[in-house]
């Protein structure tokens, strides 16, 4: 089949969406289609631009193409008679972040009808697609709660496919990825001081911000917590991951409310190990499962704290949980067979 | 310097104009600059033209990059305060093709509209350019006549670097490109059967999808001529390999078309293998790069005395020799090169 994987984009931005379109396509590609990947520019303000760039979509056509795979708002309204959608996300300030912070479009009677315009080309549109998939469960009860469409879960399987390793259950806790508020590593740090265990903590990735940075570094300092944790500010290659995890003792994941369930936990998973992650964190919990595959704890120092030490007590119950965890990941089929398979309606 | 390239695809289908793009980000990004390459889909089809002119005109790249440079239409109603276009041909049904037989949209009072709709959107958008260039005299020419647009010529070169080298002036003459009935394979055919040495032809390229009958009559006037271990006729893809040999020895090139716009890669790739080009009066574009008994020879399409320039060839190898050198010093004379192509585009 000749197959046409839609995204938005912001000229020379490269980020999570376009990794996971790219790699889409190669797959397509290996699977024995033809794909490529179509990017759609769409400028976000000021708001009324909005309009424009969903009419821009309405008014594309897709020629010479058997099925389009669009991912995310506003490119899944491209007309096209053969439309699965895989929806990363749809607007979100026009739905659940209205009323937030997040919300970026005014509440006035004009950025009120740019709400409404969203939601109404959503609930017209959304449903050409002969089926929809989400990219997590979270996405796929928004698609319900708002716009009463149905949706079936298909999650993204780790874009690279390297081969984790699952070593010694060690004596600490690792939490890879950016670091930045939304990911928290600051309350893993604060964890750290209401441990009763040795239990040791490595938080690694590279910081967005001069702040959060001095932030963590001023936490570490001010508790004295220098011997038990390590902060590895910069980018973390795949390699120093994989064995980042193959020797912890369990990772840590606990952003604030995300969609997806993080490719780090089925990292993790994939190395056997358990995983630490929030109640507020959001769509983790497609792979943690508490007390069976990690732990969910409240987004609050001394309940990470008392997850860390039940961990380094009870050693043989973290490898348990590790081996959980990947059962569970190989259960729900997160790879790229099943991804193409259901994507082309071929499973 | 940021650079936004960006142009239209019939999705799916490679030619010119998507190894144009490419080459084009390659010669940028070579020489330092950062470069995002947009496709945008665009359907020939006549009834969906101006919807897909007016998505092209909503989306706004105006926040991003500091130049626009845009190649095949509609990319030139893209909004960019900095915006150069390079300009390889008009939506021609509406243009130099109107009044002819391939005039694709309907002469109806719609069809009249719909036309001066795409000129006075081309205008617009051609006028918001800062520069406007074009691939060809042709191009060029016609861009003043319907657009009131005057455009410097920038002949598109080769990639770099080019695998082409000279090698020895053989025994056959070298047709590649397309087959196809305007490419005229069949005149060298015709020709030939008029030589007196015994110089070969060799015929090579893929068929067009829709040109399976043409290569049979091709096949059938080898036989009739009695041409056969005369004439070659690899009618498939050939690989670079294989090409680049197939030039490096061939005596001369074949290269005329009917009427066409630009002077045709194989031109420039037979001159890259200081080659000399036979074309004829009639093939347009060609004629922009090829002087009579300079670098080629241009005849009337008349088969004896296109079999008289193949035979002077044969015959006198240093001519061929000759006027094969000279190839390269022509190219640079019309700056065929991609250091005068970035520096006009981004001067």
């Amino acid at each position: 089949m000749r197959i046409a994987v839609l995204n938005n984009c912001v000229p020379f931005l490269y980020g999570g969406a376009e990794y996971l379109a790219d790699a889409l396509a190669r797959k397509l590609q290996e699977f024995g289609h033809e794909a490529t990947v179509i990017r759609m520019p769409v400028r976000w303000d000021p708001p009324e631009r909005i309009i424009d760039h969903i009419l821009a979509a309405r008014l594309l056509r897709l020629p010479n193409t058997d099925l389009a795979i669009p991912l995310k708002f506003p490119v899944y309204y491209v007309p096209h008679p053969n439309k699965t959608l895989w929806l990363l996300h749809q607007f979100r300030q026009a739905y659940d972040l209205w009323g937030t912070q997040f919300q970026s479009i005014p509440d006035t009677q004009e950025g009120r009808a740019i709400r409404d315009v969203i939601r109404r080309a959503d609930n017209e549109y959304l449903p050409e697609a002969r089926r929809i998939y989400t990219n997590s469960k979270v996405t796929g009860d928004r698609l319900r709660k708002f716009n009463a469409i149905e949706s079936e879960v298909l999650l993204p399987p780790l874009l690279a496919d390297s081969a984790y390793r699952s070593g010694e259950t060690g004596d600490a806790i690792v939490a890879i990825g950016r670091v930045n508020d939304t990911k928290r590593q600051l309350l893993l740090v604060r964890a750290i001081k209401h441990c009763r265990t040795p239990v040791r903590l490595i938080v690694a990735g590279k910081t967005e911000s001069g702040a959060y940075a001095s932030a963590i570094e001023l936490e570490i300092r001010k508790h004295h917590l220098e011997a038990r944790v390590e902060f590895i500010d910069r980018f973390i290659s795949d390699e120093e991951k994989i064995e980042l995890l193959s020797g912890c003792l369990a990772c840590a994941y606990i952003p604030y409310d995300e969609d997806s369930y993080g490719y780090v936990t089925l990292e993790a998973c994939l190395s056997r190990k358990a995983v630490v992650t929030c109640t507020d964190s959001g769509g983790i919990d497609a792979l943690v499962r508490h007390g069976d595959t990690g732990y969910i704890a409240e987004p609050e120092p001394k309940a990470l704290a008392a997850a860390f030490d039940e961990l380094y007590l009870d050693k043989v119950r973290a490898a348990r949980m590790g081996a959980a965890g990947e059962e569970l990941a190989r259960s729900l089929r997160i790879n790229w067979e099943n991804v193409i398979r259901t994507l082309t309606g071929s499973s | 310097m940021k650079i936004i390239l960006a142009s239209s695809t019939n999705v799916f289908v490679r030619g010119g104009a998507t190894f144009f793009v490419d080459w084009l980000g390659h010669a940028l990004e070579a020489r330092g600059h950062q470069v995002d390459t947009l496709m945008l889909p665009v359907s020939e089809e006549p009834n969906a033209l101006l919807e897909q002119m007016a998505a092209f005109r909503l989306i706004d790249l105006s926040q991003h990059g500091d130049r626009l440079i845009t190649v095949r239409t509609p990319a030139h109603l893209l909004r960019h305060p900095r915006k150069v276009s390079w300009f390889i041909h008009h939506y021609r049904g509406a243009y130099d093709l109107w009044g002819t037989r391939y005039q694709t949209l309907p002469n109806s009072p719609e069809g009249i509209a719909c036309r001066e709709a795409i000129i006075g959107a081309d205008n617009r958008g051609l006028g918001e350019c800062a520069r406007v260039f074009s691939n060809s005299g042709v191009v060029r020419d016609r861009l003043r006549k319907f657009n009131s647009v005057d455009a410097e010529v920038l002949f598109p070169p080769l990639p770099e670097p080019n695998p082409f080298r000279p090698g020895p002036y053989g025994d056959y003459l070298l047709l590649f490109c397309r087959l196809a009935h305007h490419k005229r394979q069949w005149l060298a055919i015709e020709s030939l059967r008029h030589t007196r040495t015994p110089v070969r032809l060799v015929i090579a390229g893929p068929a067009d999808p829709d040109a399976a009958s043409y290569v049979d009559e091709l096949r059938v006037l080898i036989a009739r001529y009695g041409l056969d271990d005369r004439v070659s006729l690899l009618s498939r893809w050939i690989p670079d390999e294989e090409k680049t040999a197939l030039f490096a020895q061939c005596l001369a090139t074949l290269y005329f078309p009917f009427d066409e716009d630009s002077y045709g890669y194989p031109s420039l790739e037979a001159h890259a293998a200081r080659k000399a080009v036979l074309t004829t009066t009639d093939s347009g574009g060609t004629l922009e790069l090829i002087e009579e008994d300079r670098n080629g020879f241009v005849t009337p399409p008349d088969p004896e005395q296109i079999g008289e320039a193949m035979d002077r060839l044969f015959s006198d190898r240093a001519l061929a020799q000759r006027l094969g050198e000279s190839g390269p010093e022509r190219m640079r004379e019309l700056g065929i090169h991609w250091d005068h192509v970035v520096e006009r585009l981004l001067a």
